[in-house]
């Protein structure tokens, strides 16, 4: 089994599809860190040699990846948000920040369909 | 796609103008503005303007953060009420 930045790399997979498990690298990325080293792409991680995981793994070196990239997304959308930006407040309703439609869609950012309304909003709107 | 690098960034003449007179002077007046699509350049911390909305000007004090951003992000144009009570017909449903 090979371990790289926290994340276990499925062993039956080739070298640049299992690189991809890792979050923050994505096919390109992988073909670029694998032609830093002297890989052949498509070989199995399981055949993967001692020392081809540790060019491998000073090739990861100066990207971003996992739970720093993870950080940066969250401090940079917490930056949006105490700034007062129009984009802040999007993320802070839940709802696509980039002026995609919300009449129907946008289902993968607010999440299962639940419905409003009836009868309760009536009376949530007199409080205010 | 983004602008292109070459320009720079994108500021209202005019105001661009205005800022650089208050750099000199250094005074410190709320500048009325209607550039929304201006972008916000270091030179601008610490002053305030008055960006408008299309109804009237909200006041905006520029901090470190919003740098790169546009003016226009940060007074923001609609006002959301809360969605209207129901009609009979979705009360029915249930």
């Amino acid at each position: 089994m090979v371990r790289l930045v926290g994340v276990d790399l499925p062993a039956n997979k080739n070298v640049q599809v299992a690189l991809t498990y890792i979050f923050g690298i994505g096919s390109s990325l992988s073909q670029e860190i694998i032609a830093k080293t002297s890989i052949d792409p498509h070989q199995k991680v399981k055949d993967l040699t001692e020392a081809d995981i540790v060019a491998i793994r000073e090739a990861l070196k100066g990207y971003l990846v996992e739970g720093d990239l993870r950080r940066e997304t969250t401090i940079s959308v917490k930056r949006l948000m105490e700034t007062g930006t129009y984009r802040g407040s999007r993320h802070r309703k839940g709802l696509p920040a980039r002026g995609q439609r919300t009449r129907t869609n946008a289902r993968t950012k607010r999440g299962k369909r639940r419905t409003v309304g009836l009868g309760k909003g009536k009376v949530e709107e007199k409080k205010e | 796609m983004g602008r292109s690098v070459k320009k720079g960034p994108y500021i209202d003449e005019k105001l661009l103008r205005k800022i650089q007179k208050m750099e000199v002077t250094g005074e410190k007046k709320i500048i009325k503005t209607w550039a929304r699509n201006s972008v916000i350049i270091p030179e601008m911390i610490g002053l305030t303007f008055a960006v408008h909305n299309g109804r009237k000007h909200i006041p905006v004090y520029i901090t470190e953060n919003m740098i790169g951003h546009k003016l226009g992000e940060f007074s923001h144009t609609r006002l959301f009420r809360g969605h209207s009570s129901p009609t009979d017909k979705a009360t029915t449903l249930t």
